[in-house]
């Protein structure tokens, strides 16, 4: 318990330091529970997410960084490896091949590149996968960017 | 014979340590001499058994044999035939001994051996240290203590100081090295080495942070954490602490043993042992010490799961710990190497019978 608290405290405050330092990441620690974050990643750019804002909700366990983080995203998004009504994502440094030294920082980079790369043969959103795995890249691609218009992308006007 | 039997009646021939401070609540009734003209006993206790780990720093003499030739009460014992001071250290005790159990009286215990060479002399008869030191000390300059106060930098007597100034250690800056005794001077000089490279890596160690709590190793709040914990297949660095929980953390469904737990954190390298140290390597020799340095000290204590062979230890021969028998003999284990089917080499242990039996298919 103690040394997940120093732990995500360090985190946080290198968090504070390098705000800068990547620019597609934005990671807030909740006002009141340093076990609980939220994240805001960009779509990374040439694929059907770009220009999208996503929100993405860390529930810490008390046994960080020993247990990884639950992550899921709380912005609708259209993937094969995250599931589509929960938000929860399959990765495998989120569950069998975590190491503690990760960061929550490391973590969202992960998913990014996850969202450039989709594994369609561990899916979770299966009709994503089978879109992908048909071969059918268009419908895939126009499917995933019309959810990140709706959901990701601030309304105009 | 006769001036020994002399000084044995004045009674008190070593001036008192305490006196010579200034500081003896005994008074009167001390068994020491409270007389200026009496020599001051300064052997070092450490010196005499072996090891003073002050080495030429040591404010008492280190004086390489017994120079008042602690119990002779027997003038014709083969001790005093030679020089005194020539005299082997090792021999010493068996003398003492001998001497003890020869003609002191029974009622003396026999841990009266192991006090202070003066103590001994203190309440025995004593004799011939007054007539052997003065010339011992005209004698052999090796004898001489060097002075404490310029060894440890600064003597106020400088050039007056009835004692040798040691020559300089150019490492440590100080007058410690002894002019005849080139032993010691060796000595020093590796330990000095050894410190002062000891002191380097630990600088550097200052600045190395954990992967897995992100803190400054040698700067974490409890003192038993702040250690290193080195993986034997690569070079990142851990705290101990850190380290060792993660790799004995349960692991949860789908995880691998061997390729998330005992694996680096950072490059997933397979080690199979973490080495504690309180400093960081620069290099893959420093390293190879630290780790011989931890093997050795394992390699010392006796294993609990062998328990001198009473018990079975899971490690078999790659154990860090020590298989010995109550005897002292070392267990001794012939590997048996068996073909499997696949045709690779398997190591066989505990083979039962039964398992013979079960493979049957009867």
């Amino acid at each position: 318990m103690q040394a997940s608290r120093a732990r995500l405290f360090k985190e946080y405050k290198e968090v504070q330091r390098e705000k800068a330092a990547d620019p597609d990441i934005q990671l807030i620690c909740d006002d009141s529970n340093i076990f609980k974050w939220t994240a805001l990643i960009k779509g990374p750019s040439e694929t059907p997410y770009e220009g999208g804002v996503f929100q993405l909700a860390f529930a810490i366990p008390e046994q960080y960084p020993l247990l990884p983080p639950q992550v899921r995203f709380l912005t609708k998004i259209f993937h094969p490896n995250v599931h589509f009504k929960t938000g929860e994502i399959c990765l495998d440094i989120l569950k069998n091949a975590w190491s503690p030294a990760w960061t929550l920082q490391s973590v969202c980079r992960a998913i990014i590149a996850l969202m450039a790369h989709p594994e369609p043969d561990s899916p979770l959103n299966c009709d994503s996968g089978n879109l992908l795995r048909s071969g059918d890249l268009r419908g895939y691609r126009s499917m995933a960017r019309m959810y990140t218009k709706l959901a990701a992308m601030p309304k105009k006007g | 014979m006769t001036t020994a039997t002399g000084l044995q009646g004045e009674g008190l021939k070593v001036l008192c340590k305490f006196f010579a401070h200034g500081a003896c609540l005994k008074g009167d009734n001390c068994e020491f001499s409270h007389d200026w003209k009496q020599p001051a006993n300064n052997i070092c206790t450490f010196y005499q058994k072996g090891a003073c780990s002050y080495g030429s720093r040591c404010r008492y003499d280190h004086v390489k044999a017994p120079r008042q030739a602690p119990v002779s009460l027997s003038p014709n014992s083969s001790f005093r035939t030679g020089h005194p001071n020539r005299t082997p250290l090792g021999k010493e005790p068996a003398a003492t001994q001998n001497h003890l159990s020869g003609s002191a009286s029974s009622s003396r215990s026999l841990t009266s051996v192991t006090k202070p060479v003066w103590a001994l002399e203190a309440h025995t008869s004593s004799f011939s240290r007054n007539e052997n030191r003065p010339h011992i000390v005209a004698v052999d300059p090796t004898e001489k203590p060097i002075c404490s106060f310029a060894a440890a930098g600064y003597c106020p007597h400088g050039d007056k100081c009835p004692h040798i100034h040691g020559d300089l250690c150019y490492i440590c800056g100080k007058n410690c090295l002894h002019p005849y005794r080139p032993d010691e001077r060796e000595e020093h000089m590796r330990m000095c080495q050894q410190n002062s490279k000891h002191l380097e890596a630990l600088r550097h160690s200052q600045e190395i942070e954990c992967s897995v709590c992100l803190e400054r190793v040698l700067s974490k709040p409890a003192p038993s954490e702040r250690k290193f914990g080195l993986l034997s297949e690569c070079d990142h660095p851990f705290c101990v602490s850190c380290i060792r929980n993660w790799r004995s953390s349960s692991p949860s469904s789908g995880m691998d043993v061997n390729s998330a737990l005992r694996a680096c954190p950072i490059c997933r390298k397979l080690s199979y042992f973490v080495v504690p140290s309180v400093i960081w390597y620069s290099c893959k020799e420093e390293k190879q010490e630290i780790v011989d340095g931890y093997k050795d000290k394992l390699r010392s204590i006796d294993c609990k799961y062998f328990d001198f062979g009473n018990g079975s230890c899971p490690f078999g021969t790659s154990c860090f710990y020590k298989h010995a028998y109550r005897d002292g003999s070392l267990e001794e284990v012939v590997l048996r190497h068996l073909d499997t089917d696949d045709g690779k080499t398997m190591i066989a242990k505990d083979i039962r019978l039964s398992e013979f039996f079960s493979g049957m298919h009867l």
